[in-house]
């Protein structure tokens, strides 16, 4: 899968915005400070053809600063930055026919205007011939539902039929790289799931590479297999989504509600027990004690009526890393 | 350049500006308004005579292309205050000139959508208020031509207002500003064929000016074509620089923009 070539690659970038405020009292009313806010910071990586790559980060960690750089919606103040082979900020119009974006919290299509205007406004912005846009655009509205809608102008539709639409846009020009930038904010989950399918399988069939960020962590589960996780504008991991989520987990808990009066025994002192009237609780990291061995143990109590086996909720898994790698 | 993006940007603001039959039928009844009782005041200063049907003439072009004056607005202008203007960079498109198209849309389908019913109008009214025919075919066409790059005058004007915004990120007060000065300047309050000939001779080479003066003084006189000449060769420069002036604002406003982030 990440066999392909590398389509974007970054390399010490760092983005610092200014802002400027009135400084206090009566006299801040004439001079103006400057205060230097760290957006990203010697942030380096490769992304191939075909990958799914997701950013993960607390809210202020980067992530969109990165996607703007990606995209050349911003300049940065240091490093470098290729995106098929080209510095975005620098050969903006080049690259914008390779790339499609969506930002989650704005729109891109008009306003005001029926969506198929919008996408007549895109194939002919993007110069897309018109059998092709044709084409595609049937087979968007296909995938994407978007049959009965095409006629409404966009202030009309639901956050999800929007959304929708946002992404059909992005993939009008057919653009080998997709940048997400919360596309699933808002969204109910019928229209998650059915996001989550129509990414898999644009990333399957046709090979586009995508970049997303999401807070929803199961948004990443479903599509990225590779994260890059920021922190106060630093890239603190750039891995495997899996082998990051064991490091963490260590919050295995087991419910279990016995036939009769018994209570495990024998337990090593780090397994946390909580009982709640019949129902006892066991939270233990994998790592340090098997689930075999406190499932034996639970056996051995006594007769067994209810057993259930959660795994740590990936939020609480997120907020642990957050907090050991001093984000919070 | 795609040509054809622009065409269809131009096309689908158009398509988007014919549905507010509502705010045409509004701003007529304004205008409409408007022209009468300047006309009538005018009357009742002046008299009846060749100059009331010039003047009466002028009034009734300067409501007629009223429409023309103000800016389009809408999402785009909206993006700009907020600093999501910053995403249209993605898209391959010259966003200046994306804007003018809409400009140029919004004011020939707003202006064309009034114009029936208001030249309908002239024939309810008395006779010494209502406007008068261009002066002679020539004129019209002249007219015509002079219009159009009044509108694109006025288009650049909307645009440094809009840049202005870029910077201010509040629209009001200098837009509020430059309109009042606008309709001073170009004629729409006091028409400036009755200001003190020594006063004329500066303010018809002002760029407000240019914008439906110059157009409306063809309409009423045909003259030698030196004379026009000159005249539509102002209005040019008049555009050029605007638009030179306009881009580097507008320019500059989305540098900023890009350094500062959303």
């Amino acid at each position: 899968m990440s066999e392909g070539e590398i389509i974007i690659r970054a390399e010490g970038l760092t983005k610092v915005y200014r802002r400027t405020s009135g400084g206090k009292g009566f006299l801040g009313l004439f001079r103006r400070r400057t205060e230097e806010v760290r957006g990203l910071t010697d942030a380096g990586f490769e992304i191939r053809r075909g990958e799914v790559v997701g950013l993960l980060g607390p809210n202020g960690a980067g992530k969109s600063t990165t996607v703007k750089l990606l995209t050349g919606i911003l300049t940065a103040d240091g490093g470098a930055c290729g995106v098929m082979g080209r510095t975005p900020w620098l050969e903006r119009r080049k690259i914008a026919a390779d790339i499609g974006a969506v930002f989650g919290q704005r729109m891109q299509l008009w306003w005001d205007v029926p969506v198929l205007d919008s996408f007549r406004l895109l194939r002919d912005i993007y110069s897309v011939p018109e059998a092709r846009w044709k084409a595609r655009l049937d087979e968007l509205t296909d995938a994407l539902e978007l049959g009965g809608i095409l006629q409404v102008p966009m202030r009309q539709l639901s956050l999800g039929q929007r959304m929708r639409a946002e992404l059909c846009g992005s993939l009008l020009h057919e653009p080998s790289i997709l940048f997400l930038d919360e596309p699933t904010i808002g969204l109910d989950a019928v229209s998650k799931l059915r996001l989550r399918d129509f990414l898999r399988a644009e990333n399957r069939e046709r090979g586009t590479t995508i970049l997303l960020t999401t807070h929803d962590m199961a948004d990443m589960l479903a599509l990225c297999p590779r994260v890059l996780v920021l922190g106060r504008g630093r890239l603190l991991y750039d891995g495997g989504l899996d082998a990051l989520l064991r490091r963490y987990d260590t919050e295995h808990t087991l419910r279990c509600v016995f036939d009769g009066g018994a209570e495990p025994e024998g337990l090593p002192p780090s397994v946390g027990v909580r009982r709640e009237g019949e129902a006892w609780t066991l939270t233990f990291a994998p790592a340090e004690i098997p689930v075999g061995e406190v499932l034996a143990k639970l056996l051995a109590a006594g007769p067994v009526r209810e057993l259930t086996l959660k795994e740590q909720d990936t939020d609480r898994l997120v907020a642990r890393m957050y907090a050991d790698l001093k984000l919070t | 350049m795609n040509i054809r993006a622009y065409r269809t940007a131009f096309a689908v603001h158009a398509r988007q500006v014919s549905r507010y039959r509502g705010a045409a039928l509004g701003g007529m009844v304004t205008q409409a308004f408007f022209g009468v009782m300047l006309v009538a005041l005018y009357e009742a200063l002046a008299g009846e005579g060749d100059l009331l049907r010039e003047t009466a003439t002028y009034v009734w072009l300067q409501q007629i292309f009223f429409r023309a004056f103000f800016s389009t607005g809408g999402e785009i202008y909206e993006q700009i205050m907020s600093g999501s203007v910053c995403y249209s960079l993605l898209r391959p498109v010259d966003l200046h000139l994306w804007c003018v198209c809409r400009e140029m849309a919004a004011k020939i389908v707003g202006v064309t959508m009034r114009l029936l019913p208001m030249i309908l109008i002239q024939f309810v009214l008395p006779e010494s208020w209502r406007m008068l025919p261009p002066d002679s075919p020539v004129a019209f066409v002249r007219f015509a031509l002079s219009l159009l790059t009044g509108f694109l005058v006025i288009a650049q004007v909307n645009m440094i207002t809009a840049a202005v915004t870029m910077r201010t990120l509040d629209n009001k007060g200098f837009s509020g500003l430059i309109n009042l000065v606008m309709m001073i300047l170009a004629g729409n309050i006091v028409p400036l064929t009755l200001a003190p000939e020594r006063l004329q001779a500066v303010l018809r080479w002002q760029p407000f000016a240019q914008m439906l003066d110059a157009p409306i003084r063809m309409w009423l006189h045909a003259g030698p074509a030196g004379e026009w000449a000159l005249s539509f060769g102002v209005q040019l420069a008049w555009l050029a620089g605007l638009t030179v002036f306009s881009r580097c604002l507008w320019g500059r406003g989305i540098r900023r923009i890009e350094l500062q982030g959303g």
